[in-house]
């Protein structure tokens, strides 16, 4: 082993052993070149590395080791393991010391294992991470995106969804951790990149929930990823935008509602979802077959945004709104006629989808196969079963956590030292500056 | 029979699933049966869709996702055909209990769906035999009626037992009420 590799193992075991991880996270990052250089020796200095002990340590050797796998092409197995080693060992105290780092490493490491097509190895592994690195259940980290964009690789998301689930109510960026432990940001070009995985965060997610069908939810994840507000147009804004037309065509069958602060989307976004915008507007005509005659023309633009699928959902929804919008006019009709007025080739197979209907609770009917009849009724619910009941006590609590989790949160603002000044200063500046307005208003000024 | 029966069996699958390469096919077999007994359809089609190019090949694994697109499309009749195979003790359980609760699922369905159904339709639909029918739609208290030479069977609506409030979900409406007032 090279004298300066001992030198940093001694340096780990040291400062390690005398508790003193502040000046021992500051010191790192600047041994990360010499580790990298040696990544072919990296193992034999894990071996006298423990990984509770020296948790600092021994995450700077990692993130050496992801550094240079393009270079040294580790065995893929093996460097999964130690990960999911040192994940579930590592002392979480140390660890605080060097969030960015560790960061860096997670995000390095779902790199690696999606370029070797093991994703699916490596969202336990993710999941765990943000177990340890979070400060409460609610904070969002720079590492959720990496486990959605696992989470999709794979096709598996039984890990990822008790995470989006949770309302975030706070986020942990790199910037604002470096700002703590009063490091260099220039040590961190992963500062600027904070946004880029806060939008990952939610674009992915809303094709998560897209995935398992779960629409309202997927429009609100697409709704926050394209009202943030930025300087800038970000393409994972653009990407929500197109998939957030399709949803909110699924969900009520026009636009959603769009908060006013988002000045991009009339500037910038529109004009580059041009196709998306054409297909809203056809599919106001409540005419399934101008809908399929526009996807069909869109369609190789569709399949370039990987949407195609997304569309095909859409037509879906318009024959399902269409029968429900009939629903609402007539008590009884003909199934041949419910076929023409809503475009399906024939009485079966409009048969067909009222059956499908019914069952998935979004119309209520019975079919009458003696006359041909279907037979629209209004909801049966009375809201006297106890299943209702349980579910509006649900929501009661949900809303009651939600007012808690606001008044706190309002509490928290107006305690702030920063916002008091400025609500107090932009008081006094009112009123010094309400003066010379009278005057450079003057026309003959 | 309820849901959580092999939520031991699918956690412990799961876990394999996350932590090893190079899974065989009965891991994946016994987990889209189960997925497809609980209903699970989103989280059946996703696991079709990540086994591995070379194991979609496996016979039974490819009958398992026949039920499934069934199952995704609402096509009963597709998926009783397809339920009839000889399936292996692995997978024997779940399936049959899966065909157990697609039956009655689809009586309970037909029935609050239609007022009158041709018996030959049903018959389709179900693929049992005349007498088996004849013996569900009894147990059901269905009547029959003829229209011509065809079998009409109309069902009979299911009244939904009646409920009462109890004290808890009162004591819980009033704490939502003091809430509200204060």
């Amino acid at each position: 082993m090279g004298s300066a590799l001992e030198n940093y193992v001694n340096q780990v075991r040291t400062l390690s052993a005398s508790g003193s991880y502040r000046e021992l996270a500051e010191e790192l990052p600047e041994s990360l070149s010499l580790l990298a250089r040696n990544w072919s020796i990296l193992d034999n200095v894990l071996e006298t590395l423990d990984v509770q002990q020296h948790s600092l340590g021994v995450l700077y050797v990692l993130l050496a080791k992801l550094h240079s796998a393009s270079t040294a092409n580790p065995e893929p197995v093996q460097l999964i393991q130690l990960m999911r080693d040192f994940v579930q060992r590592n002392n979480n105290d140390q660890l605080r010391f060097a969030v960015c780092a560790f960061y860096e490493t997670c995000h390095l490491f779902t790199e690696f294992v999606v370029q070797k097509n093991l994703s699916i190895l490596g969202i336990r592994i993710l999941s765990r991470a943000i177990d340890q690195i979070r400060q409460l259940d609610t904070q969002l980290t720079p590492i959720h995106a990496d486990l959605c964009l696992l989470s999709l690789k794979a096709k598996n998301f039984s890990v990822v969804l008790p995470y989006l689930d949770a309302d975030i109510t706070d986020i942990s960026t790199v910037a604002a951790e470096c700002k703590t432990q009063q490091q260099q940001q220039s040590q961190h070009a992963d500062a600027n990149n904070d946004a880029k995985y806060f939008l990952l965060y939610f674009y992915y997610g809303g094709m998560i929930y897209t995935a398992v069908k779960n629409y309202e939810r997927a429009l609100y994840f697409f709704e926050v990823c394209i009202t943030t507000p930025a300087m800038a147009m970000s393409h994972i804004m653009l990407e929500a935008y197109k998939k957030f037309l399709m949803v909110s065509l699924i969900v009520e069958g026009k636009i959603a509602y769009i908060p006013k602060n988002t000045q991009f989307i009339g500037r910038f976004m529109k004009p580059m979802a041009n196709h998306y915008h054409d297909l809203v507007n056809v599919y106001a005509n409540s005419s399934s077959e101008e809908l399929r005659i526009i996807i069909l023309k869109y369609s190789e633009a569709f399949t370039r945004d990987n949407n195609m699928g997304l569309a095909k959902q859409v037509a879906t929804s318009l024959y399902k709104r269409n029968i429900q919008r009939l629903t609402k006019t007539f008590l009884t009709l003909s199934l041949s006629d419910v076929a023409s007025r809503v475009q399906l080739s024939s009485a079966v197979e409009a048969e067909r989808y009222i059956l499908n209907m019914i069952k998935s609770g979004e119309i209520y009917a019975s079919i009458n196969q003696k006359d041909g009849m279907v037979l629209f009724k209004d909801n049966p619910e009375k809201y006297n079963s106890p299943e209702m009941f349980l579910n509006v006590q649900n929501n009661i609590t949900h809303v009651l956590d939600q007012v808690r989790q606001i008044n706190k949160m309002e509490e928290e603002i107006i305690l702030n030292p920063m916002y008091v000044k400025k609500a107090l200063g932009s008081q006094d500046d009112d009123l010094t500056s309400q003066h010379p307005k009278t005057f450079s208003g003057d026309p003959t000024d | 029979m309820h849901l959580n029966k092999y939520s031991e069996l699918v956690e412990r699958l799961e876990n394999e699933e996350f932590e090893q390469v190079e899974l065989g096919a009965d891991v994946y077999q016994q987990l889209l049966a189960i997925y497809l007994y609980q209903n699970k359809l989103a989280d059946a089609k996703l696991l079709w869709m990540r086994v591995p190019g070379k194991l979609k090949e496996d016979k039974e694994l490819m009958q398992l996702n026949l039920l499934n697109i069934a199952l995704q499309n609402n096509n009963y009749a597709d998926f009783f055909r397809n339920i009839k195979y000889e399936w292996s003790e692995r997978v024997k359980s779940p399936v049959e209990d899966l065909l157990n609760k697609q039956r009655e699922e689809l009586f309970k369905l037909m029935g609050s769906a239609y007022v009158s159904i041709y018996q030959h339709n049903l018959l389709e639909l179900s693929l049992m035999s005349e007498d088996e029918l004849k013996h569900a739609c009894a147990a059901l208290n269905w009547t029959e009626e003829l229209d011509g030479d065809r079998v009409i069977l109309k069902p009979k609506v299911q009244e939904a037992p009646p409920t009462r409030g109890n004290d808890d979900q009162l004591l819980k409406l009033t704490e939502f009420v003091t809430f509200l007032e204060n």
